[in-house]
């Protein structure tokens, strides 16, 4: 039994904790508010340079074939860095090609991913806004020659408009199949959304009769489901790791405002009423913690539990990072509410991922249905 | 990061079931003598006082060993062993601080439950607050005299001896002035009356000393050095109940399932309802946030580390997660939660079962957990001052005799 880090693992925790606090500045997210693009394509290739994007993929392409645990590792530092770029939903992307792509599918994205070379998303939600992926695509996809034809709309694809390829999902005649999807493609339009989370951008794909060719589904036809179901447990473990060093960012900005701000004479860390949310902001921190990385692990294992742990992880993080990223600005007082002071960066970018990869409720049912079969 | 179980925790967890499903009592253990037996029992195949060193008739085990009998006997419902403060917390005092007479004279059958030890800490009016306690020893030749009274004393009525908190100095600050000495509870000047808890039952008891005498050779440690070491004791062992006690949570879990596919509600079970659902849904969650914690804290116990201030975040998590899993089971489960069966006396807390009639003393027991070993706010104190570093507040009391 050991739930600490390997040295590894606390390597890459430490390298990138120390590389994000010297490039992912707070001033570098503001910068990129107003940016079109909204994420830096420095960063992009030194996060490559690094390793990073290819953390998970295997060698052949480029890869360090690591897991989830260090998927969440580094996705917990750019949590806490509110990283603004498409990386869960590469990797995400990614591991659907890892798990059911062609060679040649492989080939053409993999090493380019890895290499900082293209970006990569999913498309999961329809206009419905339904995490069950396998129930409520309506976007269909029709045979037309040897490919096929893809119509529907897919709402809030994150950070589609600088995604090089989308993954799409939609119901052909067999049942849900997955397509690759290049943004220049004929009757594809993608139109940002406005959001309030100011570190992560989304956008609406409007498919209308888009033609793709028959090398561009991923996976047999109608085999998808259970694909895409994993999928969306794999990017819940990953929101949780982000929401979790949100979270445990704007704890450290507390308990630092705490010791120094005083009020009555004296520090206000020194009052009961203050301390006691930080306290209690800790022990969710810590159950996070715990959560986020049983589950990654669980996921890396294949353990009996590991989409159980994974909707577990999801709904209990999601609570927690949003009662301290509160009272975080709660203990600040009136500079925790200016544009100017930066809690309200982690704040927003927690927030936006609680209501992505399955919300709270929804990972609620999941785990009911699963314990009370 | 590896939360597999070793293979010898593993083959020890296999060994430790067939032992318990081979010997666990069959019928209700109702005397004391019957928990003495059963208890004597564990001890000879040296399921009791796992973490003790083997010279003073431990095992020697790991933190993950034992926690795993807790787990065990958890599953099974076995009863449970007796004397827990005696063999959680006053016996590693006495080896940590003890002489070697006291040694030789107290802890072998402290930890057979030949003799049953009892906590002398709270006062009615030192609570949070333990340092401002009153009850005064006083030397007089080769013994104590002792004066005052305690509350909160578990195992009262059954203790045979008790580790008292005492002023041993009115003159100096009150952290400064305490001592720890051991007390015969069977002598006439040591008057012990039970008292009632909100769940009916007897748990606690309060202990009046009028003249009672405490020997000079049971003085742990040196004089006033009595904080210090109540300090020490406060902070052991706080992960052995750790999986038992989230065993116990999924048992209850599972019959709370049960339940709502008897119940209804409109017509249809209600489990079938999305609120219900819900509400089911989060306690799950938690609880198995509890379980992940757990093996966090058993994973730092079998790499050496000690918990320290860290205890606190679990002892207020668990403890507050455990009001609300009452709080939403009975919420849930409405009047029937409520039944409250004509159950033998809670001898141990972290009792529960989720059987029929149980759900009531769980829900009414799980208001202690917040209040006993440190209240939920001293945990936040020490989480806040020791954890996180925040300053001190100004505490008038701090210099004053």
């Amino acid at each position: 039994m050991d739930f600490s880090f390997s040295s590894d693992q606390q390597l890459l925790k430490n390298s990138a904790h120390s590389f994000l606090d010297e490039h992912c500045k707070p001033a570098l997210v503001r910068s990129l508010i107003d940016d079109p693009r909204g994420e830096s394509e420095a960063m992009w290739k030194e996060m490559a340079q690094l390793g990073w994007l290819g953390l998970s993929l295997p060698e052949a392409h480029g890869g360090s074939a690591l897991g989830m645990v260090e998927t969440a590792i580094l996705l917990e530092e750019l949590g806490r860095a509110a990283y603004p770029g498409p990386y869960l939903p590469t990797v995400l992307a990614a591991t659907a090609l890892v798990q059911a792509g062609t060679t040649a599918q492989q080939n053409r994205w993999l090493p380019a991913i890895a290499a900082g070379n293209a970006r990569a998303t999913v498309g999961f939600l329809d206009a419905g806004l339904d995490w069950d992926v396998a129930a409520a695509t309506e976007t269909r996809a029709e045979r037309s020659g040897t490919g096929w034809t893809l119509s529907g709309t897919k709402s809030f694809v994150p950070w589609a408009h600088v995604a090089d390829v989308v993954l799409v999902p939609a119901r052909s005649p067999e049942g849900l199949s997955l397509f690759l999807v290049t943004p220049s493609a004929r009757g594809l339009s993608v139109r940002p959304m406005a959001m309030m989370d100011v570190t992560s951008r989304a956008a609406t794909l409007v498919l209308d009769r888009v033609p793709v060719d028959a090398e561009a589904i991923v996976g047999a036809p109608g085999t998808a489901a259970p694909l895409l179901a994993a999928l969306v447990r794999r990017g819940a473990v990953g929101a949780s790791a982000e929401m979790l060093g949100a979270a445990r960012r704007c704890l450290d900005m507390a308990v630092s405002y705490a010791k120094v701000r005083e009020q009555f004479g004296q520090p206000i860390g020194s009052f009961q009423a203050i301390r006691h949310k930080c306290a209690d902001m800790l022990v969710e921190v810590e159950n996070s913690h715990s959560a986020t990385y049983y589950a990654a692990w669980a996921l890396d294992a294949q353990a009996e539990d590991h989409d159980v742990a994974a909707s577990v992880a999801k709904a209990y993080v999601s609570d927690a990072a949003r009662k301290v990223c509160t009272e975080a600005i709660q203990a600040h007082g009136g500079i925790g509410f200016t544009w100017e002071y930066d809690l309200h960066l982690y704040f927003k970018h927690a927030k936006a991922l609680e209501a992505m990869y399955g919300d709270v409720d929804y990972h609620r049912e999941m785990i009911l249905r699963r314990v009370s079969a | 990061m590896d939360l597999n179980y070793s293979p010898e925790d593993v083959a020890f967890r296999a060994d430790t079931r067939r032992w318990l499903e081979a010997n666990v009592p069959r019928q209700d253990l109702n005397t004391l003598g019957e928990r003495k037996e059963w208890h004597r029992k564990l001890y000879d195949a040296g399921y009791v006082g796992m973490l003790w060193p083997k010279e003073y008739g431990g095992r020697g085990a790991t933190p993950m060993q034992q926690a795993i009998v807790q787990d065990e006997m958890a599953r099974i419902g076995a009863p449970p062993t007796i004397n827990g403060l005696g063999i959680g917390f006053i016996g590693p005092t006495i080896i940590v601080h003890g002489t070697d007479w006291q040694k030789e004279r107290y802890l072998k059958k402290m930890l057979t439950a030949e003799e049953i030890w009892c906590q002398l800490y709270s006062e009615p009016n030192a609570g949070s607050d333990l340092a401002s306690l009153k009850t005064r020893a006083e030397a007089q030749g080769d013994h104590f005299v002792v004066n005052g009274q305690k509350i909160w004393t578990s195992s009262g009525p059954i203790a045979d001896w008790g580790l008292l908190l005492a002023r041993t100095d009115p003159g100096v600050p009150k952290h400064k002035g305490i001592s720890c000495v051991l007390l015969n509870m069977r002598q006439p000047g040591v008057d012990v009356r039970p008292l009632k808890q909100i769940t009916g039952h007897s748990l606690f008891s309060e202990v009046f000393m009028t003249n009672a005498r405490a020997e000079k050779r049971d003085l742990i440690g040196r004089l006033q050095q009595g904080w210090e070491i109540a300090q020490t004791t406060l902070g052991y062992e706080r992960g052995a109940n750790s999986l038992g006690r989230v065993t116990r949570y999924a048992i209850s879990f599972h019959q709370l399932v049960r339940a709502t596919k008897t119940l209804k509600r409109g017509g249809k079970p209600l489990i079938e309802d999305p609120a219900i659902r819900a509400k089911m849904g989060k306690l799950y969650a938690e609880l198995e946030v509890q379980r992940y914690a757990s093996l966090r804290i058993m994973s730092a116990l079998t790499m050496g580390e000690a918990p320290g201030a860290a205890s606190s975040i679990t002892k207020l998590s668990y403890t507050e997660f455990e009001k609300r899993f009452y709080d939403t089971a009975l919420e849930i489960l409405g009047p029937w939660g409520q039944l409250m069966s004509a159950t033998e006396e809670f001898e141990e807390i972290d009792t529960s079962s989720g059987e029929p009639g149980t759900w009531a003393t769980a829900f009414l027991w799980s208001r202690a957990g917040t209040i006993y070993s440190g209240s939920s706010e001293i945990q936040k104190n020490i989480i806040g001052e020791r954890v996180l570093g925040l300053p001190k507040e100004t505490r008038a009391d701090r210099m004053k005799a």
